[in-house]
């Protein structure tokens, strides 16, 4: 861990005053990328609206969000690949903002892999070396270090053709780790692979990442992916940064109705507040009266919020235990997934629930369908969220 | 060194965009574009403007004037009768890609669904082979083919289906034999290409929906082959209106047709060329023949761009 | 796979298709089969029935200078004029496939028109321009005028070996530091390559088939459509058919080269790219 990262205050004062900073102190603060005020319009459409976002040294941040959200644009906007019509962006303090594509060393692993089909592994890997003058020597030790780093060693002459996805995926992050780059950008890279090899994958680059130190920009629509290998997660929603934090984080404690949706399982209830009392906020919905407490949830009578529950937090009631909030809902089926079941019901409203427990389906399928249930979660489970602005 | 860290939201450009203007754009296309310009476009040009030349005392005169033109109109029915020759030349030209299209289509559709694939590269290269051949030299072949005492009026009497030769030569027919020989492989290659690309999900819909072989056809895979179809029109109307050789060596100059015994209006132009008196007024032809030309080729673009 | 099509297809159609596919075969290949076979008939005039076999045109083709001369004279300026072609249709091309600009659709269509318009009127067009440059009568003239000819396939054809290569290698390229022109030379160019040789020997082919035309332009009849007129108005020598017989095989060699590299373009371009 850097120790200077974690010193670092919330806010810059230089930056607000405009009193000019030596690059060396910039450098000091330890931000690998700083991207800041940037905004890209297309016609009518605000891309991306004033994406403000700062990545700490050897930081392994995910970008996510649902297609269309912006995120490969703001990448590609990093990589130089696209313009954007304000803001800057600076590497390790030095504005790249006006540097063209070829100069601003954010090596790419794209989505395809984008192997030249021309040349075979090696001569992939050490493409960006022979653009300019070098020694072959240096050349070739690099190349050996960096295959061995990828387990390469033993394919270096073969042709692109002949390689399977995960091994084109280790050509491709070769190729972009040899020219020594601070910061490496990934589309999607596990898109094209299999599933079982993807889970593989993600532990091995986060392995990479961390003995490197350098930053890895991640952008996914797969919140498996982006959760077990990031420090911290950023997710986009229509050109805007929702949140930012800590994969943790941003599962418990979603900020926008979007991100209570987009990620995890949560249900959805919206209501308004009736009553606040020392300890609680009662929120009268359609679906029923709901408690949160009230200290990490500041809310006044008469604001209109909306109530999430996690799925996972949802258990069938017994009878009536005190610090749980309940609801009625009918039982329409299940979805088995491995160790855990998801119940889908519905409420009286026509809305549905769903509940997650970790059981054997055996257990579920006790319960017949169209059988009335309770579900309770506890009141220290619950989330406000403040109302949507739309 | 101390350096201004600049306030966020400012306006700022980068100063090269992989899609902008490059040097490089430039750089790629300026060979095309300038040899195009100069032995293409300019001669065109020139061609065109030498149609508006005058004559003197028998030498060309640089100039403006639509003497040719009016000279050429005065004599369209009368004397030149470049009128007939028009017909002739567009009438030849409809029949001849109309028919071309009626027979190549049936060709593409069984080397597309009945030829297994792997046959079907080799089948379509074969059909191709005609090009390979000097055109001159097939229409050469062609006439000891269609000739009175010809393989194949040699034939047919043998066979006791006629009992004298059938005139071919020197009549418009032999001009469209030999032009279909010509446009047979490219409006082939076309309409296949047009058929190989189509959604073969929509055929098999279209079955499990109830229709029948015929339906299947007329109201999927035609409507879907318009593009090609036009593509076809518009190159088999333009080859035909511009080729001369056809008509000459097969059609006798001034072949016999439905319309009358008339030349091609390409063989005029030829004629007049060769005959070298008039070179303006032989200019102010061939723009004419142009401008038909320009008419098809601008149908045919807005058409195919009306489907799109 | 075609027993499926044919589950689909009557067997009265099917027979009747093919039925349908060996006349038309015989329509395309009926004049060249008369071509090659009358080359060895030993008649001044091809005429049925058949008088004998001989080699004499052949013969009599090798002692003629004259045609031999201007066989050699096509085989020196078809390869130039495609090569011309090649490459000025090689960087347009590229700047096709890859700028967006206004005007772009126009410029297409610039570059396509002169296949379009007949060799006549441009025989007549590009000597009007050729008399006053005092360049007619020349083989040089020849290669000029058939590189305009020339190019429409070539872009034509190099622009779909570009359509089909995928878009980000040439954004790898630039991303890990290559310059536009580095990318071109060292990633794009590789890929085209398949493109650029079929373009070359298809344009070739057309070249070489204008061969006819080099053996008058370049003999003693300056003008054109002169010749033409004359070659048409005179007596035909059998020896013409050997030519026919020659460029034909020479045409097949090139044929095969076309088809093992451009076909795969036209029919399979997606599954090629797929292997990536």
């Amino acid at each position: 861990m850097n120790p200077l990262s974690a010193a670092k205050p919330q806010s810059n004062p230089s930056l607000q005053t405009g009193v000019p900073l030596t690059e060396n102190a910039i450098a000091a603060t330890a931000h690998d990328l700083e991207i800041r005020g940037v905004s890209k319009q297309f016609g009518s459409l605000m891309v991306l609206n004033n994406i403000n976002l700062s990545v700490k040294a050897g930081e392994f941040i995910a970008i996510m969000g649902p297609s269309g959200c912006g995120k490969t644009t703001l990448l590609r906007i990093i990589a130089g690949l696209e313009g954007m019509t304000s803001g800057e962006i600076r590497l390790q303090g030095k504005d790249i903002t006006h540097l063209p594509v070829h100069r601003r060393n954010t090596p790419m692993v794209w989505q395809s892999f984008a192997l030249f089909p021309h040349l075979n592994v090696q001569q992939n890997i050490t493409f960006g070396l022979t653009l300019i003058p070098h020694n072959r020597a240096d050349v070739k030790r690099k190349v050996q270090e960096v295959a061995k780093m990828m387990h390469l060693e033993t394919m270096l002459n073969r042709p692109i053709s002949q390689l399977s996805g995960g091994q084109k995926q280790r050509v491709a992050i070769a190729r972009a780790l040899i020219t020594e780059p601070k910061i490496l950008l990934l589309d999607e890279p596990m898109s094209a692979l299999d599933p079982h090899l993807r889970v593989r994958m993600q532990g091995e680059l986060k392995r990479l990442q961390q003995t490197l130190d350098i930053s890895f920009i991640y952008v996914t629509h797969n919140q498996n992916e982006a959760f077990s290998m990031a420090d911290r997660v950023v997710v986009m929603n229509q050109g805007n940064i929702d949140q930012v934090g800590t994969p943790t984080e941003i599962y418990s404690r979603p900020a926008t109705h979007f991100v209570a949706e987009f990620v995890g399982n949560n249900n959805l209830f919206d209501g308004e507040v009736v009553s606040v009392s020392e300890k609680t906020v009662t929120v009268s919905c359609p679906q029923g009266r709901m408690q949160a407490l009230w200290h990490e949830q500041p809310h006044q009578v008469g604001d209109r919020v909306t109530v999430v529950v996690p799925a996972e937090r949802l258990s069938l009631a017994s009878a009536g235990t005190p610090g749980e909030n309940t609801i009625n809902a009918t039982l329409r089926g299940f979805e088995f997934m491995g160790s855990q079941v998801i119940y889908f019901l519905e409420t009286d409203t026509g809305y549905e629930v769903r509940m997650i427990r970790q059981e054997a389906l055996d257990q579920s399928l006790s319960i017949p369908i169209n059988s009335k249930l309770q579900l309770s979660w506890k009141i220290q489970d619950t989330i406000l969220l403040g109302e949507q602005i739309q | 060194m101390t350096k201004q860290i600049s306030i966020p939201g400012k306006r700022s450009r980068i100063r090269w965009l992989p899609q902008d203007n490059s040097l490089l754009k430039y750089i790629c296309l300026a060979p095309a574009v300038i040899y195009d310009s100069i032995f293409f476009l300019l001669p065109l040009v020139f061609l065109v403007w030498i149609g508006f030349w005058s004559v003197e005392n028998y030498r060309a005169v640089p100039g403006f004037s639509l003497a040719n033109y009016s000279d050429i109109f005065s004599q369209f029915f009368v004397k030149s009768r470049y009128a007939y020759a028009i017909a002739q030349s567009l009438w030849v030209a409809i029949t001849t890609t109309a028919l071309g299209i009626l027979l190549c289509y049936p060709f593409a559709m069984a080397l597309m669904f009945l030829v297994p694939e792997r046959l079907q590269r080799l089948l379509l290269v074969l059909a191709i082979t005609p090009f390979w051949t000097s055109y001159i030299l097939r229409l050469y072949a062609w006439q000891t083919i269609l000739n009175n005492n010809g393989l194949l009026n040699t034939l047919l009497i043998q066979l006791k289906w006629v009992e004298q030769p059938v005139t071919i030569m020197f009549t418009q027919w032999g001009t469209r034999i030999g032009l279909l020989h010509y446009l047979a492989p490219i409006i082939i290659l076309i309409l296949y290409l047009v058929l190989r690309n189509t959604d073969r999900s929509l055929l098999g819909a279209a079955r499990n929906l109830g229709a029948t072989q015929w339906q299947t056809f007329w109201r999927v895979i035609l409507p879907l082959s318009k593009p090609g179809i036009v593509y076809s029109a518009v190159f088999g109307l333009i080859i035909s209106l511009g080729d001369v050789l056809s008509g000459i060596i097969l059609g006798g100059g001034t072949g016999q047709s439905v319309l009358g015994k008339f030349p091609l209006f390409s063989t005029v132009i030829l004629n007049e060329y060769a005959a070298s008196t008039n070179l303006p007024r032989t200019s102010a032809l061939a723009t004419i023949l142009i401008g038909i030309m320009m008419i098809i080729l601008v149908s045919g673009l807005k058409l195919t761009e009306s489907e799109s | 796979m075609s027993t499926q099509r044919k589950q689909g297809i009557d067997l009265g159609l099917a027979i009747a298709g093919w039925g349908y596919l060996l006349l038309g075969f015989l329509f395309l290949m009926l004049p060249i089969v008369t071509l090659i076979a009358f080359s060895f008939e030993d008649a001044r005039f091809p005429t049925f029935p058949w008088t004998g076999w001989t080699m004499r045109w052949y013969q009599e083709l090798l002692s003629d200078g004259r045609l031999l001369q201007s066989l050699q004279r096509s085989l020196i300026v078809s390869p130039l004029a495609a090569a011309i072609a090649t490459v000025i249709g090689f960087f347009a091309a590229y700047a096709l496939n890859r700028f967006n600009f206004p005007g772009k659709n126009l410029l297409s269509t610039l570059f396509i028109v002169p296949i379009l318009v007949p060799p006549l009127i441009l025989g007549v067009a590009f000597l009007g321009l050729l008399s006053r440059l005092n360049l007619q009568g020349q083989v040089f003239s020849i290669l000029l005028t058939h590189v305009v000819i020339l190019m429409p396939t070539a872009i034509a054809l190099i622009s779909l070996r570009l359509a089909q290569m995928p878009k980000d290698i040439e954004e790898a390229a630039w991303n890990l530091g290559a310059n536009e022109w580095q990318a071109l030379y060292r990633v794009i160019l590789p890929w085209a390559i398949p493109g650029i040789a079929g373009a070359w020997l298809l344009a070739f082919t057309f070249s070489f088939d204008e061969f006819i035309i080099a053996w008058f332009v370049s003999g003693f009849q300056p003008t054109l459509p002169v010749s033409i007129y004359t070659f048409l108005g005179a007596n035909l020598s059998p020896s013409l058919n050997a030519i026919g017989t020659i460029v034909f095989g020479i045409s097949v060699v090139l044929l095969t080269g076309v088809e093992l590299l451009l076909l795969p373009l036209l029919l399979d371009g997606r599954s090629s790219s797929r292997e990536m």
